[in-house]
């Protein structure tokens, strides 16, 4: 009897071996840049499993390598703010200068947040702002009136300006998408958009099946309809579907916001004639060089103070969208069939 | 006892491993960061796992009758959101947490009910609780979240004390663990627990109320799934429908590396404690190693494979002689209980159950 458990108990041990052989060899492989002298930087995405935060990374190691810093980029699995505590109490304890976050709960992170401060480890956000007082400064994607004009323009480029449009939007109660709603409505005010009328607003719940409901209820209700808006990633690709199914690409116009993954066989099918986001490498570029900044002492957070992010150019801290201080990226950018194949997310 | 046979029976209880585990992983994680071995991080370390702790404490007395729970997150879920509901009302906070305790009970008696009175599998019921009460918590609260908790309040999941280096939540883990310890090993009903779990129609016979027991281990499940959210909620200020999303893994991990056996019957409080300590510790090294979060998530399921193997051959090895007893294990695991059952007469009265 005693034989048959000390044989267990070898198995056990041999597993647990293995597990941290297996560990140790994972580490190997674990996606720290170089060690050289500079700060050391923390990158925590809200997650490393959606595509968009690893073009993040993409364009902040290139900055941490431009500045001479050395960049880890590490996250959980699941996408809550919670699960980022662990990597922020571990960050802090590693020594690193700096964390650069994006949060899905910008409430859950602050406490541990603040502990890391306290150490002297400097915090900044971008993309999904923490709590403003965890946090130096925000950096961020674009600013509301920018997506509002950016995407009467996209729209606009494509029926020559002339025509019944309509907005398809995600939740009547989306503080987000009516905040945009209202800066498209602005910006339609304007003398180049005289003859643009904007028709209807519907509401497809950021759901695949409603949004393609709604956009078949456009079609149907609005002949003379040139052109669609959906500043939604749900919307826009279901719109795009829709207008497939209906064999109404090209005929009635499509832009919005979208991931360049999602929209790609629309845009090259001509579904969508463009459709809008911001450049992710160039986000977690500037957010990169933002922290550095920061670490050097030349950004407090000040209103006003002004820094040169690498080859993205001159950049200023202001107040954003009621929020401060913040460092925006810039106007949404335009995918169009001629460029969408540079961009992977 | 002689030295050497005190000396042959520590080393021959799972926890002894469990320790030796504990310092491996750790010399693995010192070399790997200076920072590890420091008296703040290792008193840190577990703070942000307390909450998967009191659950797991929970699901060891579900696992020791032989059922399981797999719904203790979204329960703990629920909970938190009906407190912060009740909290953002205008509620004292104290008050909205003694609710969301009753409101956690609740969800872990309708899942005892549906297992002890009508007799249904545990993981089916509470894979179907698991999904309800995830979907329950969305009903409530939606995307938003509350956070304006008063420091107070927070400080029982996110304080220290002793000159800041002492975290709270510590020592509520630590204070449960010893209280539902001394339950599970010295009371009545722990010890119809392990014979509910090593065979229930023999408890039966022998005059244990299995249907009651059983009833109450899912609400005490449920209870500590609300216990946890408490902490959870203190711990990161924040109560949204998404909490606790993606620690199952480690609740189940902790209690059968913990040496429960998942088939029921065997298992101890500071197995699990140990068991936590160890996922606590290597997800702690593994970060200092940069070893991202899906990979990690691999490790903790390969050790939550090999802790099963591995009880599955110490049983073996308890109850038969026979050379190819592991082989016969993991045979049995896969035939199931009943099989398992006619070799195995029962494991409470067995001396090296360990207890």
């Amino acid at each position: 009897m005693k034989h048959r458990k000390k044989l267990g108990l070898a198995a056990l041990a041999a597993g647990v071996t293995l597990i941290i052989a297996l560990a140790v060899a994972l580490s190997a492989g674990a996606g720290t840049t170089k060690r050289q002298a500079g700060y050391k930087i923390f990158f925590l995405p809200k997650t490393t499993t959606i595509p968009v935060f690893t073009q993040n990374s993409i364009g902040a190691k290139r900055a941490a390598k431009e500045l001479g810093d050395t960049l880890t980029y590490n996250g959980p699995t699941a996408v809550t703010g919670p699960a980022q505590v662990p990597f922020i109490n571990t960050a802090a304890r590693q020594g690193y200068n700096a964390i650069v976050i994006s949060t899905p709960d910008g409430n859950a992170v602050a406490p541990a947040l603040k502990r890391a401060a306290a150490k002297g480890v400097k915090v900044v956000s971008y993309d999904a702002d923490t709590r403003p007082d965890s946090r130096v400064i925000f950096v961020a994607p674009t600013a509301n009136s920018l997506i509002g004009t950016s995407q009467v323009e996209a729209i606009g480029k494509q029926i020559g300006y002339k025509g019944d449009i309509a907005i398809l939007s995600a939740n009547v109660t989306s503080p987000n998408q009516n905040t945009w709603i209202k800066f498209m409505k602005i910006a339609l005010k304007k003398p180049k958009y005289k003859n643009m009328k904007l028709v209807k607003i519907a509401y497809g719940n950021d759901e695949p099946t409603e949004s393609a409901k709604q956009t078949q209820g456009l079609i149907q209700a609005y002949p003379n309809l040139k052109g669609i808006i959906s500043p939604t990633t749900v919307g826009v690709q279901a719109a795009a579907q829709e207008l497939q199914q209906e064999g109404k690409c090209g005929k009635i116009k499509l832009t919005g916001l979208g991931l360049p993954n999602d929209m790609r066989k629309y845009v090259k099918a001509g579904c969508a004639g463009n459709f809008a986001l911001w450049n992710e490498q160039d986000l977690g570029y500037l957010a990169t060089y933002v922290a550095h900044y920061v670490l050097a002492g030349k950004l407090t957070g000040k209103i006003g103070e002004t820094f040169k992010a690498g080859h993205l150019g001159t950049y200023k801290v202001q107040v954003s969208d009621g929020n401060k201080p913040v460092v925006v990226l810039g106007p949404p950018l335009v995918f169009t069939p001629q460029n969408i194949d540079k961009y992977h997310f | 006892m002689t030295a050497k046979g005190l000396a042959g029976r520590l080393l021959g209880r799972w926890e002894t491993l469990l320790v030796a585990g504990i310092v491996g992983v750790g010399i693995w994680s010192w070399t790997l960061s200076p920072f590890f071995l420091t008296r703040g991080n290792l008193l840190d370390l577990v703070t942000p796992y307390v909450f998967v702790g009191l659950m797991a404490l929970g699901l060891t007395f579900v696992v020791i009758a032989g059922e399981i729970d797999i719904s203790v997150a979204s329960t703990l879920a629920v909970s938190v959101v009906c407190f912060a509901q009740i909290f953002a009302a205008g509620v004292n906070v104290w008050l909205a947490a003694v609710a969301g305790l009753a409101v956690a009970t609740a969800l872990g008696l309708a899942n005892g009910l549906l297992v002890g009175i009508l007799n249904l599998p545990s993981l089916a019921i509470t894979l179907g609780t698991l999904a309800a009460y995830q979907g329950l918590a969305y009903v409530i609260l939606g995307g938003e979240g509350v956070a304006s908790f008063p420091t107070s309040y927070t400080n029982v999941g996110g304080g220290y004390i002793a000159g800041n280096q002492l975290p709270v939540a510590l020592l509520i883990l630590l204070g449960f663990a010893l209280v539902l310890g001394l339950v599970l090993h010295v009371t009545r009903f722990g010890r119809y627990l392990f014979t509910i779990g090593a065979n229930r129609e023999a408890a039966r016979f022998s005059g244990v109320p299995v249907g009651r027991v059983r009833v109450t281990v899912f609400a005490l499940s449920g209870l500590m799934a609300g216990i946890a959210g408490v902490v959870y909620v203190g711990y990161f200020g924040s109560a949204r429908a998404d909490a606790a999303t993606g620690s199952l893994l480690d609740v189940v991990t902790a209690v059968v590396l913990g040496g429960v056996d998942i088939f029921g019957g065997v298992g101890s409080m500071l197995g699990v404690l140990l068991a936590l300590v160890l996922v606590a510790e290597l997800r702690n090294g593994m970060q200092l190693a940069n070893i991202g979060g899906p990979t990690q998530d691999i490790v903790i399921g390969v050790l939550l494979l090999a802790a099963i193997v591995a009880g599955n051959l110490l049983r073996a090895g308890r109850t038969s002689g026979f050379f190819p007893g592991p082989i016969r294990g993991l045979r049995r695991g896969v035939i199931g209980r009943q099989a398992d059952e006619a070799v195995r007469p029962s494991n409470v009265e067995s001396p090296e159950s360990g207890r």
